[in-house]
């Protein structure tokens, strides 16, 4: 016969695949029969359509009802569903628990997921990320995220671009780029006004670059309108996000051709070059527009190469080293300069402890920490949940007895209660959804990440969540389901409670139930310790007063006097300062030596305040006396510097006073020789100018009168009014001030953000840390419930006895009191030793103290005596006779 | 006497009817074609295998065909207690049509 079009193969085979043996050849001929015909009158697609049609409905009733191998298989599974589908209607209070239980834990658990997933995709979308380094230099005992340029802040346009030509030169080099973002510490944190045509828009996070076409190499931006070639073709271009072109433009500006439009920045025209999508969230740095331009105005940039394919960054970096003296003369001499290094573009985002790094980075430590609460509460789901069913299955005994009978294997009773756990679990993933909508948004902004509904979304995510409900299903129910299917008939039919319990003591269910109170237990006073510490932190005397004390930016010294004499006109303002304003991040230190001294120190941090500065912030300042009579500056140390040169003569600090210390000893003038020179006037007490993170470090306080240098404004306020006194001051900054935006903040505040970080994380913390107590009690809820039920007629017996309604509420306490004190003490050491290392990363530090733990156990111990007696009254205050009668 | 369902009538008067080529595809076009509306594969099986149980028919294999792919048929044929129930359920349904007054 000639060829002929076939029905589909897939629905042959199927058929095949479940139809019985002795009755494929007749179906089969017929339905190709049928297949001939209809393909000859009715077309090819109608025949293949009908076929499959028939297929199926040869799958249906008919196969059901009586032929082989369909009937051996799925009839058991269309029984195992109903009775789940039964036991799940039935138990409606198990169900709720467990429902509820697993909801809860898994969208905790997918949200730990997801952050953590955010987290280490940082920088990964950027293309050839793996050949893609930062370069940073070493300077005494710091190191640089950034690279200077040769001439620090006097460098032309053609010596900012010295080093990235260099760079370039080198064979293993493809490109290499730099740049710098305002808000960053190099980048003097700028705010200034746009005008647009005839409307003005206050502008920060700007990206300044003058490599822009290499930073499109690096890091490509899609644009959006214009395009890379023409958007830096010629400096002064700015190119957009799409955020800020809809705040300057309206929502209407992607109808716009904004191209060319000319924008003034202090008095300079710039043209628009191109609008770019908002750049990712994860990423090391941020932006809200680029401005390509000629000259960085910084000292230095970040800088960034990305090495072609075959190139090996240690051999480039050594080659660098090497020849590093082309571009900064006189490197390699100098022994403060310890060379430069870099970092793969990946790891930026774990590398702690440099200077001026652009985004804080994560803290390794605290990703793992969440990773394993998030296993914490996996165990804890798992663990409530055979816990709950090895209770409530002592009830099923007697259905799982028959089913014996009646010739049921192990492996079918197992199949059953397997398939009965993952049902319930699959079920909640509508449950789980929509919490995760309705939570995942807040969870985002607490911690600061572009988390979303949109994360949420992803097939991905999805996908994730149903296998974890899943797995859940299967892996919290094997226990019971291989124990019960284990079990001989005479354990099944025979007494419920005593197989229910096994051995007394050392049983499945009590190990369970110990190790979640230690998790518990453990969680609930690490929370407890990160909150005393945050108090702690909060609260410590800092040295001088932060309350009612803002600060803002100021341009230079002239605008600063007129301001002073402005403000000192307003009766609220108590006093003015200038520079010194507290909660700043660690920044570059200097060596210092006392004249004639041969130990040199390197960490010394050097500023130049104003006295006002000094009242404003109410230091104890007794040398400042000499400003009161009149003299113009005077130079102090704090007691921290003053111990450690003290030290280097085997003199007490006191004896300081009236001898000369020299800065930077290294450094070679005509001036002075070496170094700069400084007569100590005095010595003040320390006080915390930096985050607690870090120790005391030692202060050299420049104390003047008549500031020649101002970069920053402290003013101290008594107020009720705040919002009347602000609007004061900003009328009498904006009298002085056209081109710099106001922009106050409270100096409590600032101290508050240098532990932004720590504090978000105990949040969390404590959050999950709530959670999980819920979870567990909820488990343990639903359990002692259980038993009460199963042990009613023991509790009637023991009334009849004379036992109280105490002692019988005692008799169920006791067993988990046992448990929890077993948990409490494995716990100790645990938890103690974990919040040590959290409380290391502090300077000043709470000492973690057992009796936190003790009073975490007692919290548990109290809701639990609470949730134990209510669900056992309920047994306890039943009337004898109406339990022991009732023989079920 | 077993009873007999509407369904399994009709196809058992079918059967009769086609003599020796009945099987399921001739089946559901025989009963297409004399009933008016279409019936699927699997119901016309579903019905013989009930109508075989009661033992109003039996059947043999035979007849392959290529548009077959060469399977062979499962030919049904009417027994003698087929036909029988078949003429029984006739006759009855004739003396009630012959209580019924004439009213034309």
């Amino acid at each position: 016969m000639k060829s002929t079009p076939n029905p589909p193969r897939w629905a042959d085979q199927f058929l095949r695949w479940f139809c019985a043996e002795e009755l494929l050849e007749e179906i089969q001929g017929d339905l190709h029969e049928a297949f001939y015909h209809r393909q000859q009158h009715q077309g090819l697609f109608y025949a293949q359509w009908a076929f499959v049609k028939d297929v199926f409905a040869f799958f249906g009733p008919y196969a059901f009802e009586k032929y082989s191998r369909t009937k051996q298989f799925l009839p058991m599974f269309d029984n195992y569903f109903k009775i789940a589908l039964r036991n799940i209607l039935h138990r409606k209070s198990f169900t709720a628990i467990n429902f509820l239980g697993l909801s809860i834990g898994i969208c905790a658990l997918l949200s730990i997921g997801l952050y953590l997933q955010h987290e280490y995709s940082f920088d990964k979308h950027v293309p050839d990320h793996e050949r893609v380094f930062r370069l940073q230099s070493k300077y005494r005992d710091q190191t640089y995220t950034n690279m200077h340029f040769s001439d620090y802040y006097s460098s032309s346009a053609e010596s900012q671009l010295q080093l990235i030509r260099f760079l370039e030169e080198d064979e293993a080099v493809d490109v290499a780029c730099h740049f710098v973002p305002s808000y960053t510490a190099i980048g003097g944190n700028d705010q200034y006004y746009v005008e647009i045509q005839d409307r003005r828009f206050v502008a920060q996070d700007v990206l300044y670059t003058n490599t822009g076409e290499r930073f499109q190499a690096i890091f490509p931006q899609t644009f959006l309108q214009g395009n890379p070639a023409t958007a830096f073709s010629k400096y002064n271009s700015v190119v957009l996000t799409e955020t800020l072109a809809n705040r300057w433009f309206g929502d209407t500006w992607k109808q716009q051709s904004l191209i060319g439009t000319t924008l003034t920045i202090r008095e300079e025209i710039y043209t628009l070059g191109g609008i770019v999508a908002n750049p990712p969230s994860q990423q090391h740095f941020d932006f809200d527009w680029i401005v390509y331009q000629k000259e960085i105005p910084s000292w230095g940039a970040y800088t960034y190469l990305k090495l072609t394919e075959q190139a090996s960054f240690p051999d480039f970096l050594g080659r660098l080293n090497q020849q590093i003296d082309q571009v900064y003369p006189g490197y390699s001499e100098d022994v403060l300069r310890k060379g430069i290094e870099g970092v793969p573009l990946t790891e930026i985002h774990f590398t702690e402890g440099n200077l001026y790094e652009i985004k804080a980075v994560a803290n390794p430590s605290y990703l793992s920490t969440f990773g394993w609460i998030g296993v914490i509460i996996l165990l804890i789901i798992w663990i409530n949940y055979t816990n709950l069913s090895i209770a409530m299955y002592t009830d099923r005994q007697k259905e799982l007895g028959i089913r014996k009978v009646m010739g049921a294997r192990p492996l079918d009773i197992s199949l059953q209660l397997v398939a009965e756990a993952s049902l319930l679990a699959v079920l909640s993933f509508p449950f789980c959804y929509i919490l995760l909508h309705l939570t995942l948004p807040y969870f985002g902004e607490i911690l600061d990440t572009g988390l979303g509904r949109a994360n949420l979304n992803h097939p991905l995510t999805l996908l994730s969540l149903f296998s974890l409900l899943l797995l859940t299903g299967i892996i919290s129910s094997l226990y019971p389901a291989v124990t019960y299917g284990r079990k001989s008939l005479v354990h099944l039919m025979g007494d419920k409670i005593k197989s229910a319990f096994g051995y007394k003591y050392l049983n499945f269910r009590n190990v369970l139930l110990t190790s979640q109170f230690v998790m518990v237990v453990g969680l609930l006073s690490v929370s407890l310790f990160i909150y005393q510490q945050m108090q702690f932190i909060l609260n410590k005397d800092l040295g001088y007063e932060k309350e009612g004390v803002i600060y803002f930016g100021v341009d230079g010294a002239e605008k600063y006097q007129a301001l002073r004499q402005k403000l000192a006109q307003i009766p609220e303002v108590n006093s003015i300062g200038a520079n010194g304003v507290p909660g700043e991040q660690m920044y570059n230190q200097l060596t210092y030596k006392l004249k004639d001294a041969e130990a040199t120190l390197s960490d010394g941090t050097q500023q130049y305040l104003d006295w006002g500065s000094i009242q404003t912030l109410g230091i104890d300042c007794p040398p400042c006396q000499a400003l009161a009579e009149g003299k113009e500056r005077i130079f102090v140390i704090n007691r921290t510097a003053a111990e450690k040169l003290a030290k280097t003569r085997g003199v007490s600090p006191e004896e300081l006073v009236g001898t000369t210390l020299v800065t930077e000893p290294e450094w070679e003038n005509e001036e002075h020789g070496f170094g700069t020179p400084h007569l100590i006037d005095g010595i003040i007490d320390d006080y915390k100018y930096f985050s607690l993170k870090h120790p005391n470090q030692s202060l050299l306080l420049d104390i003047v009168q008549q500031p020649q240098w101002v970069y920053e404004v402290l003013v101290k306020v008594q107020t009720d009014d705040w919002r009347q006194s602000m609007y004061k001051i900003e009328q009498a900054y904006g009298e002085i001030e056209t081109v710099r935006p106001f922009d106050p903040g409270f100096l409590s505040e600032r101290l508050e953000k240098l532990y932004q970080n720590e504090r978000t994380s105990g949040q969390l913390m404590g959050g999950l840390t709530l959670t999980v107590v819920i979870l567990a009690f909820m488990g343990l809820a639903g359990m002692v419930s259980y038993l009460a039920f199963g042990r009613q007629r023991e509790i009637g017996i023991r009334k009849v006895l004379g036992a109280s309604v105490g002692q019988i509420l005692f008799l169920f306490n006791k067993e988990f009191m046992l448990l929890l004190g077993i948990a409490t003490l494995i716990t100790l050491p645990i938890a103690l030793v974990v919040s040590q290392n959290w409380l290391n990363n502090f300077a000043y530090s709470i000492d973690p103290k057992p009796w936190v733990v003790l009073l975490a156990s007692g919290i548990i111990l109290l809701l639990l005596i609470i949730l134990v007696s209510l669900q056992a009254f309920k047994a306890a205050i039943k009337r004898p006779v109406d339990v022991i009668k009732n023989v079920n | 006497m077993k009873g007999l369902g509407y369904l399994e009538e009709t196809i058992l008067l079918l059967i009769m009817l086609m003599d020796d080529d009945a099987y399921g595809y001739s089946v559901s076009m025989m009963y297409e074609k004399h009933m008016g509306k279409a019936i699927s594969i699997s119901a016309i099986h579903a019905v013989m295998s009930r109508l075989e149980k009661k033992g109003l028919i039996s059947s043999y294999m035979g007849g392959a065909t290529p548009e077959r792919g060469g399977r062979q048929k499962r030919i049904f044929e009417v027994t003698a207690a087929g036909r029988q129930t078949i003429s029984d359920i006739k006759d009855n349904r004739e003396k009630l049509w012959d209580l019924i007054p004439d009213l034309s």
